[in-house]
């Protein structure tokens, strides 16, 4: 499909949005349909449904779709501000490039933060060494939008009985428990826990002129063929396009968000296939290119009236970077649980989802099953064996073939603390191969975040066990060095000294431009973000959609 | 076709036929019809290797055999794994194929023989005793990537490996239900 409209570089759209992914398709959706001209520059090609392959190796290994590990973006990392940030094999903040950003290669996990996640601040007190605060809007504010992202993404679940309250019901039922959900709820019966139904933002059934799931087992890292993952490419996109409001420019490398002599955004600097710089003027502009590429554009937007980053009077632009924790469990079962098939996760378990004092230390999240990296067989082989069994030979050939259908992983998701010490910077050496300063990652988890992860890491022994395993294994905890979640390095607060943007995602410092996706992020949640990213994404909309209206931006 | 084609294709009519007899991959008789008419043609067209020559390429094929070895199920000899390298190497792993020729040549310098020259045993003690290095955890990741990727990449003939593992990956739609556990809530067989 063409775009149905193109916009003069040298004219003045209403809007810019950086980026097409959770955050920007969803804007763009929302804007161009209200009647805005709205242009879209995304750094990744337009890939279309039909372009989505089953192809293990080059999707999870050769990561197409992520920038082929890290050969483009040359991100760094390090654990710690004394130490040289080296470039990784695959990108530390990693994301998709390409028209719906990640959210084209998710895993779809869909969990509604609840009511103690605005507010846990106030309810827990302070944490020593950590940026920890309460969020400048509650759930109530944000539920209305959790309900859209349910209704016009399409959310597949049920409620369970930890949930938050919701004003409308699920617009379709649970994926069918698969035999991993199965085992989950035994062993969650039998040590007391409740399984419940996985929200997915995959379609259980025709949705909005949609196909359904075909349970084709290429979620997690993959595009869907078939449109049934709720991508901002299959849900928002199509629509937005439609709108003859919007154009999607791929292949669109932002650099610069130009100001002019009033301290206003004026213009958006990128470069376009060919590497030619390229200039869009826009009354507005919209940050949603993920927690850490939205951070570095604004570090590298830096000017005489803005010295450290644009709209970082406050300090605090690419600081309080959070990933969520994560812990895994593996189990082989007697029988065949063929988990290869269908979605990743069908039951989950919430009953550690909120600070225990008790346990002595901050920190929650939650528990599901799933094949993991046992959906293919690349990944099932290279990291899903157990330690007891050597790497090469026939004990290992018998081991990966026993194994394949008859093993799960138990999944932790948890919390993670903003800390100043944990941030994205601009890299003083590394440049990516548009020639901008590469993003440097610098993290090392609170002892909290790691202390969390590791207790439900017993939970998780504990349930494979009671599940009837006959063999379980853990991974290593170890302190994160990668991960997909990008959050919280430009957070919303009422403050302008502790926070970059508004509780309506503008910026404290330049009137005219706004940043919304995973960087909004003041608390990690409990480690699937997207729904939280999606639902802020609709609420920004509609502010700034408003403040547009009536000529306030 | 040389003599190494037609020991091949007789390695591969084996394995076919231990496919068949065995129990643990329960595979349907579709499937077992396409893997007949696959084992008459598969090897038949043995492509030339790009980057490799003769020495090196059965080099490889003998440590990617020992890696995943052939028992009574195919291994990585079966699967053709070593034109999965040859592939790499031509494309996205060109950057180590100068690393690996070095590493190979100074194998067979140290062993006085070519590595694929070696029986089985002596094979084995060999990548034991470098089963620590760089270069062995290269050749095995590759191998893996060659067993179990789609066969466009150069390995996993008529995807041998995952009829191993029980893997119907390019079926691209299931029905419910999935697997035993399942099935007992579901109702119906159990995926099998």
């Amino acid at each position: 499909m063409a775009n149905s409209v193109s916009f003069d570089t040298r004219k003045a759209v209403d809007f810019v949005i950086v980026g097409s992914g959770s955050a920007g398709g969803i804007l763009a959706k929302e804007l161009s349909t209200a009647g805005f001209d709205v242009v879209v520059l995304e750094q990744g090609p337009y890939r279309r449904p039909a372009d989505f392959s089953h192809d293990e190796y080059s999707v999870v290994i050769l990561e197409e779709m992520a920038d082929f590990g890290n050969v483009n973006s040359r991100q760094t990392f390090r654990h710690d501000d004394s130490e040289v940030a080296v470039q990784t094999m695959r990108q530390p903040a990693g994301y998709a490039q390409t028209v719906g950003g990640s959210s084209v290669h998710y895993t779809a996990n869909f969990w509604r933060f609840r009511e103690i996640d605005f507010k846990e601040r106030s309810v827990h007190g302070p944490i020593s060494g950590t940026n920890f605060a309460d969020w400048p809007i509650s759930y109530a504010d944000l539920e209305p939008y959790y309900t859209k992202v349910d209704w016009e993404i399409g959310v597949s679940g049920a409620p369970g009985p930890n949930d938050a309250w919701r004003s409308k019901p699920y617009p379709m039922p649970p994926m069918p428990i698969k035999s991993s959900g199965v085992l989950l709820e035994r062993g969650a019966n039998k040590l007391g826990l409740t399984a419940q139904p996985e929200p997915l933002a995959i379609l259980s059934q025709p949705f909005n002129g949609r196909m359904p799931c075909m349970n084709c087992g290429y979620c997690m890292w993959f595009g869907c063929e078939h449109g049934a993952k709720s991508s901002t490419l299959s849900a928002m996109i199509p629509l937005a396009e439609a709108s003859g409001h919007c154009e999607i420019r791929p292949n669109s490398a932002v650099f610069r968000v130009e100001l002019d002599e009033r301290g206003r955004a004026s213009e958006v600097l990128y470069y376009d296939i060919d590497g030619n710089e390229r200039g869009q003027r826009a009354k507005a502009v919209i940050l949603a290119a993920n927690g850490a590429e939205s951070a570095r554009l604004l570090l590298l937007s830096e000017s005489s009236r803005f010295p450290d980053g644009l709209a970082n009077s406050s300090g605090y632009v690419g600081r309080n970077f959070m990933y969520n924790a994560h812990a895994g469990a593996f189990g082989v079962f007697p029988e065949p649980l063929n988990d290869y098939k269908g979605v990743q996760v069908t039951r989950i378990i919430h009953d550690y989802y909120e600070t225990d004092e008790k346990r002595g230390f901050y920190g929650g999240g939650g528990i599901d099953a799933r094949p993991l990296f046992s959906a293919h067989p690349i990944m099932h082989a290279l990291l899903s064996m157990p330690p007891d069994v050597p790497g090469w030979g026939k004990a290992f050939k018998d081991e990966m073939a026993w194994n394949f259908t008859r093993q799960m992983t138990i999944v932790a998701s948890t919390t993670s603390l903003a800390m100043d010490r944990n941030n994205i910077t601009l890299d003083p050496e590394s440049t990516d191969r548009w020639g901008r300063p590469a993003i440097r990652v610098t993290y090392r988890d609170h002892p909290d975040d790691l202390a969390m992860a590791a207790f439900l890491q017993d939970r998780s022994m504990e349930l494979l066990d009671a599940a009837g395993a006959d063999k379980s294994w853990r991974l290593p905890l170890e302190p994160t060095s990668f991960g997909y979640h990008l959050l919280g390095t430009a957070r919303m607060g009422d403050d302008p000294r502790t926070s970059v943007v508004d509780a309506e995602h503008r910026s404290h410092d330049v009137p005219n431009l706004f940043i919304c996706d995973g960087s909004s992020f003041v608390t990690s949640g409990r480690g699937q973000p997207t729904m939280t990213i999606m639902a802020l994404a609709f609420r920004a909309a509609d502010r700034i959609g408003a403040a547009a209206a009536a000529g306030e931006i | 076709m040389n003599e190494n084609n037609e020991l091949s294709r007789r390695g591969f009519l084996k394995s076919a036929g231990a496919i068949v007899g065995s129990s643990m991959l329960r595979i349907g008789a579709p499937a077992l019809a396409a893997l007949t008419q696959a084992a008459c043609t598969a090897r038949d067209e043995q492509a030339q290797f790009t980057v490799l020559n003769t020495d090196e390429a059965a080099d490889i094929a003998a440590i990617t055999a020992r890696i995943i070895p052939t028992t009574d199920t195919p291994g990585a000899a079966e699967a053709g794994v070593v034109h999965f390298f040859d592939q790499a190497f031509a494309s996205h792993f060109s950057d180590s194929l100068g690393f690996v020729r070095g590493q190979l040549g100074a194998l067979n310098d140290r062993l006085g023989t070519r590595f694929a020259a070696l029986d089985e045993t002596a094979q084995d003690a060999e990548l034991k005793a470098i089963e620590d290095t760089e270069f062995f955890e290269l050749v095995r990741v590759m191998t893996l990537f060659g067993f179990f990727g789609m066969s466009k990449h150069g390995g996993n003939s008529d995807y041998l490996s995952w009829q191993l593992v029980g893997f119907e990956g390019n079926r691209g739609a299931w029905m419910y239900p999935f697997g035993y556990y399942d099935a007992q809530v579901h109702g119906g067989d159990d995926g099998e």
